[in-house]
């Protein structure tokens, strides 16, 4: 892991210093997570690569104020973060809910959370989720993402998001009210499988 | 370990975020209290649903394109104004251009038109389909006179 960082590190001196074969490796060590994540807000193929391409060339352009500090790929995961988010804001996707609002909503009955039956096949799991994703206010479908499919620890979250630990923790748990409220309403026939 | 603190553990227990002097506690809590336990288990089952799916795939030769976009100066920025409306704005621009093009282009082939016809049609209106035109009445009269020739005895031939 650590090596990783120097040879990140490294790449970015060189890249920097005008070796395209470089920030070429770069993003090829990166691509695929990059794409991962991207996947999570749109399954459209094609906005996948914009994005994962308008991603990259923010990276290089940016590439003089990466901060030796924090890992290439923390920093990099901001950037595409920060620009998947702006992309929906452009296209009208997500409309503008103060952070506020969506958090002093109250968080739905508790219910048993159904869980997926053994006889779905993981790809219809993905879909199933990515469509409930789909309808959740923008910040509860990025902390999910962040700590479900990405696995961050909270004060990773905290960090990406500019948000403190307890707003993560707040965050997360109506977010995943949020969104069991959301599957039941679109699958009840999941409900009885607690 | 009350039940109140230890459902607010829950989440952070199941997302690995509890140092094991804080686990401890609420693992023997857990073990005691089927609700607690209820509880941790609901978001157990929650969690499955995050099961990742397969990669997504990445174009082969991706990163050498942008790495080639990036060296050639390529910002990845989009222009300040969305580029939709932009596109739609520039194809009215050419819509409206196209159709004044064609209208002009249909008023002159309409006075073309006319004018030609002007030019084909007769200058006069003595012209009648129920009155014959000198020239053929002067044919008939010949024709009529070559006949009544034909038609009349010859005369015999001279003796000599």
């Amino acid at each position: 892991m650590e090596q990783e960082a120097t040879d990140d590190t490294s790449l970015v001196e060189e890249a920097l210093g005008g070796n395209r074969a470089s920030f070429q490796l770069l993003v090829e060590r990166y691509e695929q997570r990059v794409f991962n994540l991207i996947r999570h807000y749109t399954r459209n193929p094609v906005e996948i690569e914009d994005l994962a391409q308008e991603t990259f060339l923010k990276v290089y352009r940016r590439l003089g104020s990466f901060q030796r500090q924090s890992s290439f790929y923390t920093w990099l995961y901001r950037i595409a973060v920060n620009t998947i988010l702006d992309s929906l804001k452009r296209r009208g996707r997500s409309p503008v809910q103060a952070v506020e609002d969506l958090e002093a909503v109250p968080a739905a009955p508790a219910v048993a959370s159904p869980s997926p039956s053994a006889a779905l096949e993981r790809e219809e799991i993905a879909r199933i989720t990515h469509a409930v994703l789909e309808e959740l206010p923008e910040i509860f479908r990025t902390v999910l993402v962040l700590r479900e499919y990405e696995e961050m620890a909270y004060q990773d979250i905290a960090d990406q998001l500019g948000i403190s630990i307890g707003t993560v923790e707040s965050r997360l748990f109506r977010a995943r009210a949020r969104f069991k409220e959301r599957l039941l309403q679109k699958h009840p026939e999941f409900g009885n499988e607690g | 370990m009350e039940c109140q603190n230890a459902r607010s553990m829950i989440p952070s227990y199941c997302d690995g975020e509890l140092t094991e002097a804080q686990a401890g506690p609420l693992r023997q809590h857990l073990l005691g209290c089927q609700p607690c336990r209820g509880s941790a288990q609901d978001l157990k089952n929650l969690k499955r649903w995050f099961a990742a799916p397969a990669a997504a795939a990445v174009p082969t030769g991706f990163a050498a394109r942008v790495a080639r976009r990036a060296f050639a100066g390529d910002t990845g920025e989009l222009a300040p104004s969305v580029p939709g409306p932009r596109v739609a704005e520039d194809g009215g621009r050419l819509l409206r251009f196209v159709l004044a093009c064609t209208s002009a282009a249909a008023g002159v082939l309409l006075v073309l038109s006319i004018g030609v016809r002007q030019i084909g049609l007769p200058q006069t209106n003595q012209l009648q389909a129920d009155q014959p035109a000198p020239q053929l009445d002067r044919a008939l009269e010949e024709l009529d006179r070559l006949n009544r020739a034909e038609k009349a005895p010859q005369a015999p031939p001279k003796q000599p």
